[in-house]
């Protein structure tokens, strides 16, 4: 099987003439979670967009398999990346499972438009998202985790290797939450490279395998989480002091006793 | 397709553990679709169509009803005819009288009426998935006054001797660049777009009355129908080159859709699923002035038939695709509609069909605006 690896070389990113993300190299753990961190306006999206072609880089690569995505056939780069962006919008009236078809639409052409491929592989995607018995409801009928899994699904029918969501959880309540992560983990596990940009530290620290903490353009920590996160990484990204509790059940981080940072004098 | 092919079996290989041969079922079409299939040799089938059931009905019902319009159209006017009078015509026999009226006036009309009609109506639909914003075709965002603006020039004579089409061409094109111009950072989705097509507009349709204003009493009764838009005074030659230039721009339309039922999605969503977002955005709107400016070089600014048209289309079609040719159907059918009650209505004056498309298409832009389902306005 081929071990589709996404790293990054030299990377720069720019709104305009703001650098976002300055000089960047990184490789995403191949199989694993991997979480992007970091606080607001860290270039945490801007990453993910460029790791999706979505933002063309001013200077530096992203590297597919040791391609530059920038000279790969967009169709190409859609059958191994697939992206959930923050805000997806679709047609209005769509139903779930005409969403998920579209997530075939990098695999079909004019004379290819349904096979038994597509067929079995849209059927499995409503199930892994658990969204099979919501299949003929139109989108904007689901509640918003439902639309979320409906969203993860037609990504799963694009049938990549390598899948990246931006904020999976933002908008959603606890329960939804975890769905989502759990269908993450459980899509993580079949052996897809899944990269996740996150707000929650603690949900980065227990869904996810591999952390990049991003401050100011540039990355700060990366690594395991539970090998990464310290105090003084939440108190450099997030301004707060924080008590780093193992959680009794799972072993993974949580934060406790959270406060602002009582030195201000944190750099900024 | 080759290139594809290899790139399709390695992303088959993955994950190795969901391939297995066994589960060879067959293919069912998703609901509401017919499928067809070439079968291969080994069971296999390389080549496979799906035809979205309720977008068919939608045309086919457009169609019939066009058929019918056209046949009424034939039939009715300042001399009413028979149905069977109507049908003898058309094949030449019957009464020399009502031959000439068919065959010699009323049937060019009706094939510029259904020509203008199509263009308008399709030009339209693009313009709408490419701003996602129904209230973005040619005539609001300034591309029918743009392509007119030009067309009068060129019939009053400003030392520039092009024919009409050409100029309405230039125009339209003239127009759309201004619009995107002005709109540059926006992109062609929200407000700023539309409303900068406005003001294109507005400036467009001044230069035009301007125009006229200065010229003598008969040269401005020569560029008068560009105006307002009418079928009465169709310049040959421009209907000539839309009858070739529709099928063309139908053609690429049809060729598009793929991409433009991606395109109703948001960008980042677009080009996660493959689709060449802002190269495709180009040929969309290559395509819709194009045919904006041929059909305005025919009837002038008929503009609100590229607002209705796609609407008809969009309520009956199905919301799975972009219904390009119900559009084209619906918009050749609203003309022939219009027309007819301009010739009818008040004969044996008439009224230009700009003026009934006007009056019509008003209330039903409103009725767009007012109503609450218009969410995705903005």
């Amino acid at each position: 099987m081929t071990r589709h690896q996404l790293a990054t070389r030299d990377l720069t990113l720019c709104h305009g003439r703001a650098t976002v993300i300055d000089r960047l190299a990184l490789s995403l753990p191949v199989g694993k979670v991997t979480a992007i961190v970091g606080p607001n306006g860290c270039g945490k999206s801007t990453l993910l967009a460029g790791l999706s072609r979505l933002h063309a880089p001013k200077q530096g690569t992203v590297l597919l398999d040791g391609r530059d995505i920038q000279q790969l056939p967009a169709r190409e780069l859609a059958r191994r990346l697939a992206l959930l962006p923050q805000e997806a919008t679709a047609p209005e009236g769509l139903t779930v499972a005409e969403l998920v078809r579209f997530g075939r639409q990098p695999h079909q052409g004019w004379l290819r438009q349904w096979s038994a491929e597509d067929q079995r592989v849209v059927h499995k995607a409503l199930a892994e998202a658990d969204v099979d018995e919501l299949a003929d409801r139109p989108l904007d009928t689901l509640s918003g985790g439902q639309r979320q899994r409906a969203w993860i699904a037609m990504t799963i029918a694009q049938q990549t290797p390598l899948l990246l969501l931006d904020e999976p959880t933002s908008a959603l309540d606890l329960g939804h939450q975890i769905e989502v992560f759990e269908l993450v983990r459980r899509l993580a596990a079949e052996g897809r490279t899944v990269v996740m940009v996150l707000h929650d530290l603690a949900s980065a620290c227990r869904y996810a395998d591999h952390l990049l903490a991003l401050h100011n353009g540039q990355l700060v920590a990366t690594g395991p989480p539970g090998e990464v996160v310290t105090t003084e990484l939440v108190r450099r990204l997030y301004d707060i002091d924080c008590t780093l509790i193992p959680d009794p059940a799972t072993g993974s981080l949580l934060l406790a006793n959270v406060r602002r940072a009582s030195r201000h004098s944190v750099e900024a | 397709m080759c290139r594809d092919a290899s790139v399709h079996n390695q992303a088959r290989q993955w994950p190795d553990a969901e391939r297995c041969e066994g589960d060879a079922t067959d293919v069912v079409a998703p609901p509401g679709h017919w499928h067809l299939a070439w079968q291969a040799a080994d069971g296999s089938a390389p080549f496979s169509l799906l035809i979205d059931r309720r977008a068919f009905v939608a045309a086919l019902i457009l169609l019939l009803a066009l058929l019918t319009a056209s046949f009424a159209y034939l039939a009715m006017g300042s001399s009413s005819l028979p149905p069977q009078a109507v049908l003898a015509a058309l094949v030449g026999r019957g009464d020399m009288m009502a031959v000439f009226l068919v065959q010699e006036l009323r049937l060019p009309r009706l094939a510029a009426a259904c020509l203008t009609g199509a263009a308008f109506g399709v030009a339209g639909c693009l313009m709408q998935t490419l701003a996602r914003n129904r209230l973005a075709t040619p005539g609001i965002i300034g591309i029918d006054n743009g392509a007119t603006a030009f067309a009068v020039a060129s019939v009053i004579g400003l030392g520039v001797s092009l024919a009409p089409p050409a100029m309405a061409l230039v125009g339209a094109t003239t127009a759309a660049a201004l619009t995107f111009g002005l709109a540059a950072g926006g992109g062609t989705r929200g407000y700023r777009f539309i409303v900068a097509g406005i003001g294109i507009g507005a400036v467009f349709g001044a230069i035009t009355q301007l125009l006229m204003a200065k010229v003598h009493i008969d040269t401005a009764n020569a560029a008068y129908p560009w105006t307002v838009g009418s079928l009465n005074a169709r310049p040959a030659g421009a209907v000539m080159l839309l009858a070739v230039g529709l099928p063309l721009g139908l053609g690429a339309a049809l060729w598009l859709t793929r991409a433009l039922s991606l395109m109703r999605f948001s960008d980042a969503v677009a080009s996660a699923l493959g689709l060449r977002v802002s190269q495709r955005r180009w040929q969309v709107l290559m395509v819709s002035v194009l045919l904006t400016g041929l059909a305005v070089a025919v009837a002038g600014p008929v503009g609100l038939i590229g607002l209705i048209g796609p609407e008809i289309a969009r309520s009956l079609s199905s919301p799975r695709g972009v219904p390009v040719v119900a559009s084209a159907l619906a918009g050749a059918l609203v003309m022939v509609l219009a027309d007819l009650a301009g010739r009818v209505l008040l004969s044996p004056l008439e009224i230009p069909v700009g003026i009934v498309t006007a009056v019509v298409g008003g209330p039903w832009l409103l009725w767009i605006l007012l109503r609450p389902a218009s969410r995705n306005l903005a």
